[in-house]
């Protein structure tokens, strides 16, 4: 991970070492002995034909790692999980991705992968919800879909010949408006069965791409969307074909309340402290830091402080020996 | 024989090492690696979509970018580019991305001798930070014939005057790249080769050290 780079005092260095080595201590005992360096040798048994796996390569007979991190094994399977490396798409994970061209029938996202990811024409269901075949008019109003640099929450298909490909198949997914988006490293985003949250005492949505993008944003009702894009929409073509003009009716609904634009910017600082310190980053973790800070009656921007971290720090060792005890 | 060196170094001797990761934030790997006075940051992006010139539909493909301190690059930053293209391709396992491109920006801070082999250091440290797979950690030492015969190791600007660059994979030994400049012997090149690989042996103690360290904390944050 990074190191972490912040403005310590004194007294902030040694409580945050003091954090870090209590959460070290609670973890470093299961995993101490199975670190590797690139090019370490694994120690495995070869009579029982083990599959080596990601991270691994054979040399001269000998297991021997690529990527700095842990040793899993599972069953037969050897592989080093790294920490430090980009995203793996898995099929069924869901992630958030920036429209970056528009093709021919399709879209490229960039979704922090080491190529684009494609998203078809035919993998999403139109904006109106009608269940139809795709037209060469359709083709002409990609642009009106998404455009250049929007934020698209979608999911992973699977590898064709051409590429990574994604669906958007559900009303749940499509274009994120209103809110943030976040890049942190892909590893601090475990896989769960919910990704989708939403924050009903701050009336935000939480969107947890696998790929270490997250989006916070206001929350949108998914069927209401529905019909009042189809009123929006043909208001806009028969009153106001220029698309330049911006009518006042659009810019009401394009507001976001002052009240709700600050519990982005809280939930988006959270996500920041916990990128900052390498923590994981899950629904739980997230809700404790925003209490904190309301409880301590903390600005927005002071959540990005040293003494605010170093605090963060301290209650996530408390959580985990806590939980530690319980067991 | 001993031959007195301006700092007081003996001929064995190495400057001091200094070496971080992940110091840039925006970069998908970076290092930062000085011996003295000598100091190279490199920043590894990618693997992404590689461009049209670049692209093979086998292998990943590497491309290196060197921006000295001051001036234009000239024709030994070519060749520097080259040296250190040639290196990186030859540790890194390139069949697992392929159409894709990585690109290695290699930023001189300051430059007071051997600053090829620093550079080489500084690009394997951050390419082990992107999380590229690699083969091998490779280390790179740099060696200097004097005028009376005697053989320095890392000398400093004022000492480089026959060197001779060896980049050593510290597993099997052997040699990835050997750069010469100057006139030598054959005796005085396998003396020279002899004391670059005995001390590539304790800078690669000294790398996998530091990237143990790292590695071994990193799992109490994220686990």
């Amino acid at each position: 991970m990074r190191e972490i780079q912040l403005p310590l005092s004194q007294t902030q260095k040694v409580r945050l070492q003091k954090a870090l080595e209590q959460l070290e201590s609670l973890s470093t005992k299961v995993n101490s002995d199975a670190s590797v360096i690139i090019a370490d040798s694994i120690h495995v048994n070869h009579e029982d034909g083990v599959l080596k796996g990601h991270g691994t390569a054979d040399l001269n007979g000998e297991v021997v790692a690529t990527l700095c991190g842990v040793v899993e094994r599972v069953n037969k399977l050897v592989y080093v999980r790294a920490l430090r490396s980009r995203y793996k798409p898995e099929v069924g994970d869901i992630v958030i991705g920036r429209v970056v061209e528009v093709a021919q029938k399709r879209w490229r996202l960039e979704i922090n992968y080491n190529q684009d990811a494609v998203l078809l024409l035919s993998s999403m269901n139109m904006p109106d919800g009608v269940q139809r075949r795709r037209t060469a008019v359709d083709e002409l109003n990609m642009r009106c879909i998404f455009e250049e640099n929007d934020v698209v929450c979608a999911e992973v298909r699977g590898f064709q010949h051409d590429g990574l490909h994604l669906q958007a198949r559900s009303r749940k997914y499509g274009k994120l408006n209103r809110g943030q988006l976040l890049t942190v490293p892909p590893y601090l985003v475990k896989r769960q069965k919910q990704h989708f949250h939403h924050l009903e005492e701050f009336g935000i949505d939480l969107i947890l791409g696998c790929n270490g993008f997250i989006w916070v944003g206001e929350h949108v009702e998914a069927k209401d969307d529905m019909i009042e894009d189809q009123v929006s929409q043909s208001d806009s073509q028969v009153l106001f074909p220029n698309k330049n003009c911006v009518s006042l009716e659009e810019q009401e609904k394009n507001y976001t309340i002052l009240e709700t634009r600050k519990y982005i910017s809280r939930a988006a600082n959270a996500v920041r402290v916990l990128s900052t310190l390498g923590f994981n980053i899950t629904l739980e973790i997230i809700k404790g830091i925003i209490d904190l800070s309301l409880s301590m009656n903390l600005d927005i921007h002071d959540m990005l402080g040293s003494e605010f971290c170093v605090l963060v720090a301290e209650k996530e060792a408390e959580r985990r020996s806590s939980m530690k005890k319980r067991r | 024989m001993e031959t007195d060196r301006p700092d007081g170094r003996t001929p064995n001797q190495l400057r001091p090492l200094a070496y971080s990761c992940s110091i840039l934030h925006r970069a998908h790997g970076s290092a930062s690696w000085a011996q003295g006075e000598t100091k190279v940051l490199a920043a590894v992006y990618g693997p992404k979509a590689g461009t049209k010139k670049n692209e093979n539909p086998e292998k990943a493909s590497i491309e290196v970018i060197w921006k000295p301190k001051t001036g234009q690059i000239g024709k030994m930053e070519k060749e520097y580019e080259m040296i250190l293209k040639r290196t990186l391709e030859s540790i890194c396992i390139r069949t697992i991305y392929p159409n894709t491109t990585t690109s290695v920006i290699v930023q001189v801070v300051h430059d007071d001798g051997a600053l090829l082999p620093c550079a080489i250091n500084a690009a394997c440290a951050a390419l082990v930070d992107a999380g590229i797979p690699l083969k091998h950690l490779a280390v790179a030492i740099c060696c200097s014939v004097t005028d009376s015969g005697c053989i320095i190791l890392d000398p400093t600007k004022d000492e480089e005057e026959r060197s001779l660059q060896v980049g050593s994979e510290p597993m099997e030994n052997g040699i990835m790249t050997s750069v010469t400049q100057g006139a030598m012997s054959v005796n005085d090149y396998l003396h020279c080769l002899e004391r670059g690989r005995a001390a590539c042996a304790s800078l690669s103690e000294f790398v996998r050290k530091n990237i143990g360290t790292k590695s071994t904390s990193e799992p109490s944050k994220a686990g």
